[in-house]
């Protein structure tokens, strides 16, 4: 073997091992990933969105919502509190403790649900409506880059910690490479079964007095359930607010009272 | 020719009793018409009995919905859960058209669905009520009572949290220190202690709220029930209905939203499980024979009962407690001072002592327990998905529970609850044009576009997408302070329990079936086509079926009951016919020479046959006389004492405990008519033959 040969062996072996390695996020890396999406969608002070819901199902009328969601992420609170059509208005989530509330004025009854909660019977999940929380609630692992459309994206697979309560324990992302933000993601039952996916076309960004930064959040999330293939679920940011909401608002009382 | 037949019944009658074989033969047209008419009225009793049960229960005689549905009515349910059906918009335009028929007697509109009622756990349960009674002193201020009912929850509340404290000790034991939530047990401990306590009263709801986030979660969740049931004009429901009655409560007073709970459901699901493991080791043991050293199934209700008694320690304030303890000390001779280990000794039953302890149970312990999750007169929440897909809650005051008279142990029929039409349709949730159209304008105000699933990624995120992942939104403000409209407060709740509906109210409006009860039901295939003619006319399409077709499985299940039995009667008859073949034969046969004797004097043959004949006739007129005579008289018997059901299995053909068979004329003739033609076919071939005899071939047969 002549010396010519040898080298461009080394080189080659080297260039195949090393290659991976430039191309995969190291695990600090993918967890800063996920820290830094947490992170843009979450506000210093309080949040309060403007909310359309559309739940398509097989052979029925398409039934739609809008909710107003508040969030004070700094003590992890969030309501979903419906608006309209007339017959849901008043009804709501309280997520207190962990604790998710259910509400409904129409029995003015309390009842606590599971993270596994269909939010008013559409394919969301209470998740999709709260602030992120990915960095802590999972470990990620990489799975190579993917293309989706015109965008080149990081392909991660979550795996739920231990001891944390989420709706789905295995989570594959598709991260857009350039903006950081996340164009796609599978949910997975323990089993491995795929239970939805949702496609997140659209990013907004508004400025926030009091986060001193910007607040980052999906205009659009289609979800489509992979259970019943006819079913999917579009969740639509259609404004949102930062002014600080009322001290009292996360409260059982207080989502009582805007129905009495 | 009137001689002729004297002389034939003379000889008939002479003959009767004076051959041996005449005799055998006579005890065994005897033993047939018994078999026949007994058997025949045992069956048309459990026949009847059945489809009475089917017909008075919900079925009515015939049932009429919509031609546009996608699947075939069935009013117990299948396999694949409720029948997609298409609405009847308004039962007030169909009830007319179906009573205009003159063998209509009363049209009662319907519905079946299904719901899911959820209730959490006792400390959940325990915190909504003393959130309920803060509430109240809020709104109307502190009075004595108000003051005492807070006080004995609050205790009540606190005996829980000692109780979870120690389960989580003796957990604690059991698992490694990691397993135990750190979180979780400083809640306990602050729950616990006297300072959280003696502050309650300073915030009321702010420390209800620490124990519902942050106690009541530490124990499993509530029950999560289905609950099937029936909506219907309830008054019209039950006079129709025969086969309806009322068990404990009472009637849903007319025109008011409410509930009946069925007996069977009430009992199986909503009782405390101890209590109903104790009725079902009882009635196994009553009813069935079972005992508990041999069956595994009655061991390992016993096993549950020592070891589930969470549900019973949790119901007990502390006073109650108190005088549990005592009374078990008593009963058992015991100074064991834990509850739960008195418990779990008390509910060592064997079969010496299980009498005595279900008793003692009864009498000593269910005073003081709640034996039921939901008293008659409370309101139970049931939550449903709409026909619409929005969810729909309603509250409904349960007045009492009901049965079906003949079906009180079938798991299907039993699970069959009854609500007014009013909430059921709120439950149905059928969309009306107001409402589509508000959805319509939310949906256009969305301003989205439809994507198809197959290209979805292609067409949001592709070249020719035209997408722009990100962008800077409009800074805008929400206005989330106006009040929503229509609400549903707590005025709305209780107006909606105190209203009362006009009959014009609860007929306008949807349903998805009617029952239709007939005057004659014998002619319930004619008015069935005619109903359809009717609707057709009227410009409705309409599906008109029986009660058998209604009923579903359990139709089917009675048509196959019916055909065993008429199966096993059809055996009885066909033995019965073969014996009596043979037995005339013979009888016949041994006459050779009698015939030969009399031909040769000069009978002609039409007189040997009409003489055989006459005498089969005359044999099997008084022996099946005989026969029918006895079998009335044991019909009677039976009927006054009625045979008991002795398996579970038997209470559906008897529909009841005991089956009190009746014999009817029809019965009688039937079998009488029977006896004689088989009687009277089977003499005919010998007959024939014995004609066929010559005189001299006759003389010459040796004795």
């Amino acid at each position: 073997m002549s010396l010519k040969t040898l080298l461009s062996a080394a080189v080659l072996t080297t260039a195949l091992l090393s290659a991976p390695a430039a191309l995969a996020l190291e695990p600090a890396a993918m967890t800063e990933l996920l820290a830094t999406i947490d992170d843009r969608q979450r506000n210093g002070g309080d949040y309060k969105a403007l909310v359309y819901l559309e739940q398509k199902e097989k052979d029925k009328t398409d039934n739609v919502r809008e909710a107003f969601v508040y969030r004070r992420d700094a003590d992890d609170k969030l309501m979903i509190l419906f608006s309209k059509p007339k017959t849901e208005a008043g009804k709501g989530y309280l997520r207190l403790d962990k604790n998710l509330w259910s509400y409904d004025p129409n029995v003015g009854k309390w009842e606590r649900r599971t993270e596994r909660e269909r939010i008013a019977g559409t394919d969301s999940r209470r998740a999709d409506f709260d602030e992120s929380r990915l960095a802590e609630e999972f470990t990620p692992s990489y799975d190579g880059e993917g293309k989706l459309g015109k965008y080149t994206a990081h392909r991660m697979t979550l795996k739920a910690k231990d001891g944390m309560d989420v709706a789905y324990p295995v989570v594959k992302l598709w991260v857009d490479k350039d903006s950081s933000n996340i164009l796609k993601r599978e949910d997975y039952a323990l089993s491995g079964r795929l239970m939805r996916t949702a496609l997140y076309p659209r990013w907004k960004k508004i400025f926030s007095e009091s986060k001193k930064a910007d607040v980052w959040f999906p205009e659009e999330i289609r979800i489509y359930d992979e259970v019943e293939k006819a079913n999917s679920t579009i969740i639509l940011i259609k404004s949102v607010d930062l002014r600080p909401l009322e001290a009292n608002l996360f409260t059982k009382a207080w989502l009582e009272s805007k129905s009495r | 020719m009137g001689g002729h037949l004297r002389l034939l019944m003379q000889v008939a009658f002479r003959n009767l009793f004076t051959s041996k074989i005449n005799l055998l033969i006579g005890g065994i047209i005897f033993f047939g018409t018994l078999l026949v008419v007994v058997g025949g009225a045992l069956l048309d009793s459990m026949d009847d009995a059945m489809s009475r049960s089917i017909i008075g229960s919900v079925a009515g005689h015939l049932q009429v919905y919509s031609d546009e549905s996608k699947d075939n009515l069935s009013l117990y349910g299948d396999w694949s859960g409720e029948p997609d059906l298409t609405v009847l918009d308004d039962f007030s335009r169909l009830k007319p058209v179906l009573e205009k028929h003159p063998n209509v007697k009363t049209v009662v509109p319907m519905g079946t669905s299904g719901a899911m009622i959820t209730s959490g756990n006792t400390v959940d349960l325990t915190l909504a009520r003393l959130r309920d009674l803060y509430k109240q002193r809020a709104q109307k201020g502190e009075s004595p009572a108000l003051r005492e009912g807070i006080d004995s929850v609050k205790a009540h509340v606190q005996q829980m949290v000692a109780l979870m404290e120690q389960q989580k000790d003796k957990s604690r034991e059991l698992l490694s220190d990691a397993a135990v939530d750190p979180q979780e047990t400083e809640a306990l401990a602050r729950a616990r202690s006297d300072a959280f306590w003696n502050g309650f009263e300073q915030d009321p709801f702010g420390s209800l709220e620490f124990l519902e986030n942050r106690i009541a979660p530490q124990l499993p969740d509530g029950d999560l029930l289905d609950l099937r049931y029936v909506g219907t004009d309830l008054d019209a429901f039950q006079k129709s209905f025969d086969r309806m009655e009322i068990v404990d409560g009472q009637r849903v007073p007319q025109g008011k939203r409410g509930m009946l709970m069925s007996k069977f459901f009430y009992e199986n699901f909503l009782k405390l499980k101890s209590a109903l493991r104790l009725d079902n080791i009882k009635q196994e043991r009553d009813v069935n024979h079972k005992l508990i050293a041999e069956d595994p199934q009655l061991q390992r209700w016993v096993k549950e009962n020592q070891t589930q008694t969470r549900e019973i320690l949790f119901q007990l304030d502390p006073i109650k407690a108190r005088i549990a303890t005592e009374r078990l000390q008593k009963a058992l001779g015991s100074q064991e001072a834990s509850l739960e280990k008195l418990l779990s000794a008390f509910f060592t039953t064997t079969d010496e002592n299980f009498d005595e302890r279900y008793q003692r149970f009864y009498q000593d312990l269910a005073p003081l327990l709640e034996l039921y999750r939901l008293r008659m007169g409370d309101p139970i929440t049931i939550t449903a998905f709409t026909r619409s897909g929005y969810v729909q809650s309603v509250n409904m005051r349960v007045y009492g529970t009901y049965q079906f008279k003949g079906l009180e142990k079938s798991a299907m029929a039993g699970l069959i609850n009854l609500m007014d039409l009013m909430s059921f349709r709120d439950l149905y949730g059928y969309l009306t044009a107001d409402r589509k159209a508000e959805i319509a304008d939310l949906q256009k105000g969305s301003g989205l576009r439809e994507v198809s699933r197959a290209d979805a990624e292609e067409s949001l995120f592709g070249e020719g997408s035209g997408n722009t992942l990100v962008a800077d939104a409009t800074p805008g403000l929400i206005e989330d302070s106006k009040p929503f409209e229509g609400g549903m407060g707590a005025l709305r709740r209780e107006d909606l329990a105190a209203r009362v509906y006009s009959q014009d109210e609860i007929e306008k409006g949807v349903a998805l079936s009617a029952a239709v009860i007939l005057k004659d039901p014998e002619k319930l295939q004619q008015t069935l086509q005619e109903l359809k003619q009717a609707g057709t006319d009227a410009g409705m399409k309409l599906r008109v079926v029986s009660w058998q077709t209604a009923a579903g499985f359990m139709g089917q299940f009675v048509l196959l009951a019916k055909m065993v039995l008429y199966f096993a009667v059809f055996i009885i008859f066909v033995v019965a016919i073969v014996i009596i073949n043979n037995a005339m034969m013979m009888a016949t046969l041994q006459r050779v020479r009698e015939v030969g004797t009399m031909r040769a004097i000069g009978a002609q043959r039409s007189f040997v046959l009409s003489m055989v004949l006459v005498e089969t006739v005359v044999l099997g007129l008084v022996f099946g006389a005989g026969g029918a005579l006895l079998g009335s008289g044991i019909m009677a018997v039976l009927n006054s004492a009625g045979i008991p059901a002795g398996n579970e299995a038997l209470y559906f053909f008897f529909s009841g405990p005991r089956l009190h068979p009746t014999l009817s004329a029809g019965n009688l003739l039937a079998a009488f008519v029977i006896v004689l033609v088989v009687s009277a076919i089977s003499t005919l071939y010998p007959a024939f033959l014995a004609t066929r005899v010559s005189p001299l071939q006759a003389m010459q047969t040796d004795e």
